[in-house]
């Protein structure tokens, strides 16, 4: 294809794009929810994995072995917590640092451990684990060790997290799906309503010898300046919206202390969100016209 | 130029629009196909444009193998030749010269080309001067002209025309027949046809005359007889 052909291709699709301004920007609105829709889905599903990759990052499990174990005992323990193939990794609190934890944690009140040894503290391992939902099937492995009294884990946090962004996930790629089949069609409609209007038109390019690309090239060209112009759109808005959310968020003085929940950074995120955006704009801009160009070539 | 061998074709709906036909037509000859309605005569025009696939035998056009030919070939036959409809089918948002200037960019022809070849042949049709004029503001034998330039502008060896003066008025008619004679006499081979019989008998032409799907009668510098329109069959 030479430049100069390519350049009409160009033009033709931009002059068709303004002269069925109402079909385009029906179109628009259109593509622009869809992507929106799509942009939250993508934001939550972040969101989500952000806070499960922090929740990680804490020591997720604790276990303790009972206190009149020795040494050989608690080597064993170790043993059969290494053989545990979903742990990323743990360390060993022996019974001196337990106690020192313990003075740390009373602070001022310290004076009442006073009197007391070592040997009455348990030694116990913080584990860490390589993906959270396997967190559940980890405890019982541990409680099932000979001389381990206890597991403590944060567990209805991480579980929670984990199940529902297990569903999240599941959920938005289903919603994404969905979203995206009706953009898909909606911008069809809209190019075979102008492949329609002008089917004359193709009619005669047929008969004087333009090859189906040549005639094809405009509409693929017009669907996706729509969907283009749309995934910017989409793009602002869902940006400004989130960065207005987040500023809500850390303001609000009782949601930024309990750390629950905390957000990424638009800037972190934008790149993949546009970068996306912009991809599917051409796909279903790209599906879109081709789909509904076929029939009417056949003359 | 053109070949027809043994062309039979059947519509889908059991329709026999042509039975057997032969035709040679030799390179720089002038020929009508005349006929009544419903003769098989536009389905010849459609064979010959690929538009309809004949059910038996050859077509030979321009040098193209018609009916062995992919749909992805099928632009190119078209490019070598040129067509003339009845309605014109000129791009309403185009002016005279962009339409006839469409026909080359199509092709990827060169922008000097373009700018050489479109003026000459709207000079040939005597539309110099409405050049930058839309179709709309045009008159049915001016558009004609310019449907005509449209289909000479890539200089096309073969021209065929259906029923070109179908839709205007005896004088018009009368303009638009001395340019493909013009066109013609310049070496291009021209095939019209039409029901337009006191232009038939005026012109002195070769007359192929297809009744019910076959030909009836090919002769030289022939007359539209009016057994043709009775569908008689005259061997």
């Amino acid at each position: 294809m030479k430049i100069r052909t390519i350049r009409y291709i160009f033009k033709e699709g931009f002059v068709n794009t303004y002269r069925n301004k109402l079909m385009s920007l029906a179109s628009l609105v259109i593509v622009v929810a869809s992507l929106i829709v799509f942009g939250v889905f993508v934001l939550i599903a972040l969101i989500l994995e952000h806070n499960i990759s922090i929740w990680s990052e804490q020591p997720q499990l604790e276990a303790f072995c009972y206190e009149d174990l020795d040494d050989a005992q608690v080597d064993q323990i170790e043993e059969a917590i290494k053989r545990i193939s979903e742990i990323k990794e743990y360390e060993k609190v022996d019974k001196e640092q337990a106690l020192e934890k313990m003075r740390e944690k009373l602070g001022e009140n310290a004076a009442i451990l006073d009197g007391y040894g070592a040997e009455i503290f348990p030694v116990s391992f913080i584990i860490k684990l390589k993906d959270v939902e396997t967190s559940r099937k980890v405890v019982s492995k541990l409680e099932k060790i000979s001389g381990i009294q206890k597991v403590s884990y944060s567990q209805d946090t991480i579980e929670v997290l984990s199940r529902i962004s297990h569903w999240v996930k599941l959920g938005s790629s289903l919603m994404v799906i969905i979203f995206l089949t009706v953009s898909v069609f909606i911008i069809a409609n809209t190019i075979k309503l102008t492949v329609f209007a002008r089917r004359k038109e193709i009619n005669i390019m047929k008969y004087i010898g333009a090859t189906d690309w040549f005639i094809r090239w405009p509409f693929i060209v017009e669907g996706v300046i729509i969907s283009l112009i749309g995934a910017v759109l989409a793009f602002i808005i869902s940006a400004y919206g989130y960065k207005a959310i987040a500023d809500k968020f850390s303001q609000d003085q009782f949601l930024a202390n309990a750390q629950i929940l905390s957000l990424v950074d638009i800037k972190d995120v934008w790149g993949v969100l546009a970068l996306s955006y912009v991809i599917i704009a051409v796909v279903v801009g790209t599906i879109g016209s081709s789909m509904s160009i076929r029939r009417h070539l056949k003359v | 130029m053109v070949e027809l061998k043994n062309v039979s074709k059947t519509y889908p709906n059991g329709t026999v629009a042509l039975r057997d036909v032969n035709l040679k037509i030799d390179k720089g000859e002038f020929v009508f196909l005349v006929g009544p309605s419903g003769s098989g005569k536009t389905t010849l025009v459609k064979l010959l444009l690929k538009e309809e696939d004949a059910t038996s035998g050859e077509v030979y056009v321009n040098g193209y193998d018609v009916t062995s030919m992919t749909r992805y070939e099928v632009p190119y036959l078209r490019r070598s030749l040129g067509f003339v409809f009845q309605d014109f089918r000129l791009l309403p948002n185009k002016t005279v010269y962009e339409n006839v200037a469409f026909a080359m960019i199509i092709t990827e022809a060169l922008p000097k080309e373009i700018r050489r070849q479109v003026p000459m042949a709207l000079a040939l049709v005597g539309l110099s001067r409405k050049a930058n004029m839309y179709p709309s503001q045009l008159s049915g034998g001016e558009q004609q002209r310019v449907a005509l330039a449209r289909a000479l502008v890539n200089n096309p060896a073969l021209l065929i025309a259906d029923e070109p003066t179908g839709n205007l008025d005896p004088e018009t008619s009368w303009e638009i027949m001395k340019l493909l004679s013009e066109v013609n006499h310049r070496g291009t081979t021209v095939i019209v046809a039409t029901h337009e019989k006191s232009i038939v008998d005026e012109m002195k032409k070769r007359v192929v005359s297809i009744s019910k799907g076959v030909i009836v009668r090919d002769q030289e510098k022939g007359q539209y007889k009016d057994e043709d329109k009775n569908n008689q069959i005259h061997i």
